[in-house]
């Protein structure tokens, strides 16, 4: 085996960990504090992606073919700050959809959660498609991502932009950890996510905890999106496989782990590099199929995954 | 909690009587182009009713019922054209392989439950697509391929005009569909259907009960990719073509959804979803086809996708009538 192109797609698998495990921790805040996977958060952040193109674009008459987006106004941003833009955008619609759809259902059956983040799906996916159209669109990129712009670590090419990449999750993660750690809003967040019922009999405001925890989720969507729009080409279905990586990393981490979703975008991202280069059948466009069969697997041996609680079914 | 269904309520009686002038008059107005449209909507009754097994009685919510059709549809063409078996064995056989891979997922489905299932079916639709371009020999790869044999009428058929042969192929797909609508209400109605709704209700104690908790939930799983199958075997025989273009995952949730707005765990839930698709569709087309609406017309262009419409109507639905279109008459409150 050739060490240097292993290493070389490690380093290239890296781009995408990160990406799946921001996904991913979009999934488990949602997921730990109100016990519904959403399903439409791809969608979610893809519609920001797009927010971030008609800010850096403006309103052009072909980007937003004259329909209603045409009426946002466009102003010629930079890219970090037409990023910052659609993930303030993202987590206004994600608490706009706590408090809209999730919490006037109160603790409703499974089902009902589930056809509620289908439709946003659903709706979204289109609404997009009708606004945006199909085609693929190029995202410009935020870091330097040129022909010769990468380290060269024991021959192995490692890209700047995966590198900005790692920084900006990292921080942002290191942002949430003090955020839970020392405000009173991140400790009202911890407890409701522990206990709605005891947080609340404490005088924890349990509704306006879980929409700044949406709007927390929908932040991680939007930047994962934002960040990926370049490498995969902006259009409305962008997210959809990388949901299905985000799933299988959240469910391998444990489903209410944020170390889990970390560690699962990970191992995740190293999978779907590592499988197809050595099982030539996988190829790259099926490279989704072992990330599906693993989160059969763990859901099958190991529902708690690496690091989520384990659950008991009373009778 | 069980319902009786025994009874046929006065509304059901117009409903089917409406229906039934409306699928007498299809014949007599249709060009074959529309008679071939109308036979496809038609026949897309049995994949929603395939969800309505799967979600409404049995109680596993599955959001890759698209999968089954495709799986159906591959597995006819295959059956007609490299093992050149006649219509009604592929046809059958196309079906029962759906079931069989039904049964697989179902499998799983005995420890994942509830939004976990919702998962691994979503992710089961997307994976679709990408997989079944790996096997070009039965799907035709990225572009698909014809099918050779056609379904013409038979001798004894009066006229073998095109015309002749679209009604016989339309009458066809409505006797399908009437016999899988009415095997179905004698399933849910039986012993086994009895066990199903047990199950989806309650699970522990139902076993408790002495039902075999296995044997039910792979066979519900198994009946419900197998009504989901027969659709794609009959899209076969309206269309001699098969391509997974025909199957990305937003089929799967369109599907789903149209179960979910006709009604889950009705029998004329499906009917009616599929009803209500149509109708959106062509309201959209209607609106969007005048000219001079400016950004209105944009909007009201979003009709014309359905899966726009049945996103919105999935989240209305929810909140307003829990037990979608079939549910709006009645007074009891779900039994989730």
């Amino acid at each position: 085996m050739d060490l240097v192109l292993l290493l070389q797609r490690i380093f290239d698998a890296l781009f995408n960990s990160a990406i799946y495990s921001s996904l991913a921790l979009a999934l488990v805040i949602i997921f730990r504090s109100t016990g519904l996977l959403n399903f439409a958060q791809g969608e979610m952040a893809t519609f920001t992606a797009y927010i971030a193109f008609v800010l850096l674009a403006g309103p052009q008459p072909r980007l937003t073919g004259g329909g209603l987006a045409g009426l946002i106004p466009g102003v010629p941003f930079t890219v970090p700050l037409a990023i910052v833009g659609a993930v303030l955008c993202g987590m206004a619609a994600g608490a706009a959809t706590e408090r809209a759809l999730i919490r006037p259902l109160g603790g409703a059956s499974d089902l009902a959660l589930v056809n509620i983040t289908i439709g946003l799906l659903l709706a979204t996916n289109s609404l997009m498609a009708q606004w945006w159209g199909t085609g693929p669109r190029i995202f410009p990129a935020i870091f330097p991502s040129g022909a010769g712009q990468h380290f060269t670590i024991l021959g192995a090419r490692l890209r700047y932009s995966t590198v900005g990449v790692w920084i900006v999750l990292l921080s942002v993660l290191i942002l949430l950890i003090l955020l839970l750690r020392h405000t009173r809003v991140g400790l009202a967040f911890r407890a409701v996510s522990i206990s709605p019922s005891n947080a609340e009999l404490v005088g924890v405001r349990v509704g306006p905890t879980l929409m700044y925890g949406w709007a927390m989720a929908s932040g991680f969507g939007a930047l994962a999106a934002c960040l990926s729009a370049n490498s995969v080409l902006l259009e409305p279905n962008m997210m959809l496989r990388v949901l299905v990586y985000a799933f299988a990393a959240a469910t391998l981490g444990g489903l209410d782990s944020p170390k889990g979703a970390l560690v699962g975008g990970l191992i995740i991202g190293l999978s779907q590099t590592l499988i197809p280069a050595y099982v030539p059948f996988i190829g790259f466009e099926l490279s989704v199929l072992p990330a599906l069969l693993a989160m059969v697997l763990i859901l099958l041996i190991r529902p708690a995954g690496l690091y989520g609680t384990k659950r008991i079914e009373r009778v | 909690m069980f319902e009786r269904q025994h009874r046929v309520s006065r509304l059901s009686v117009a409903g089917i009587v409406l229906l039934s002038v409306a699928l007498a008059i299809i014949p007599f107005v249709a060009t074959t182009t529309g008679l071939r449209q109308a036979s496809q909507i038609i026949i897309s009754v049995l994949a929603v009713l395939g969800v309505n097994v799967a979600t409404g009685y049995g109680g596993m919510i599955s959001l890759g019922h698209g999968v089954f059709v495709g799986v159906g549809a591959f597995a006819t063409g295959y059956y007609l054209d490299d093992l050149s078996l006649p219509w009604l064995v592929a046809i059958a056989l196309g079906a029962l392989t759906a079931a069989l891979s039904g049964a697989l997922v179902g499998l799983p489905a005995l420890r994942i439950k509830g939004i976990h299932l919702a998962l691994v079916t979503l992710g089961m639709a997307i994976v679709f697509q990408p997989l079944s371009k790996r096997f070009p020999k039965i799907t035709g790869g990225v572009s698909g391929q014809g099918v050779e044999a056609r379904f013409d009428a038979p001798n004894w058929w009066p006229g073998d005009s095109r015309m002749a042969s679209a009604v016989y192929r339309y009458l066809f797909c409505v006797l399908i569909v009437v016999l899988a609508l009415w095997v179905t209400w004698n399933i849910v109605n039986s012993r086994f259907g009895r066990s199903m709704r047990a199950l989806r209700d309650n699970d522990t104690a139902a076993a408790i009960y002495g039902i075999d908790l296995v044997s039910a939930r792979v066979t519900t799983f198994a009946v419900s990719a197998g009504l989901a199958g027969l659709c794609g075997a009959l899209q076969v025989l309206l269309v001699p073509f098969v391509s997974q273009d025909k199957f990305p995952a937003q089929e799967s949730l369109v599907i789903y959804a149209s179960a979910v707005v006709g009604g889950l765990g009705t029998i004329w839930g499906p009917v009616l979803g599929v009803l209500a698709r149509t109708g959106v569709g062509k309201a959209g087309d209607l609106i969007a086809g005048f000219d001079g609406l400016g950004p209105i017309g944009d909007f009201f262009s979003l009709l014309d996708e359905s899966a726009f419409v049945f996103g919105v109507g999935l989240i209305a639905l929810t909140f307003f009538f829990p037990r979608g279109l079939a549910g709006i008459g009645r007074k009891r409150q779900p039994s989730e």
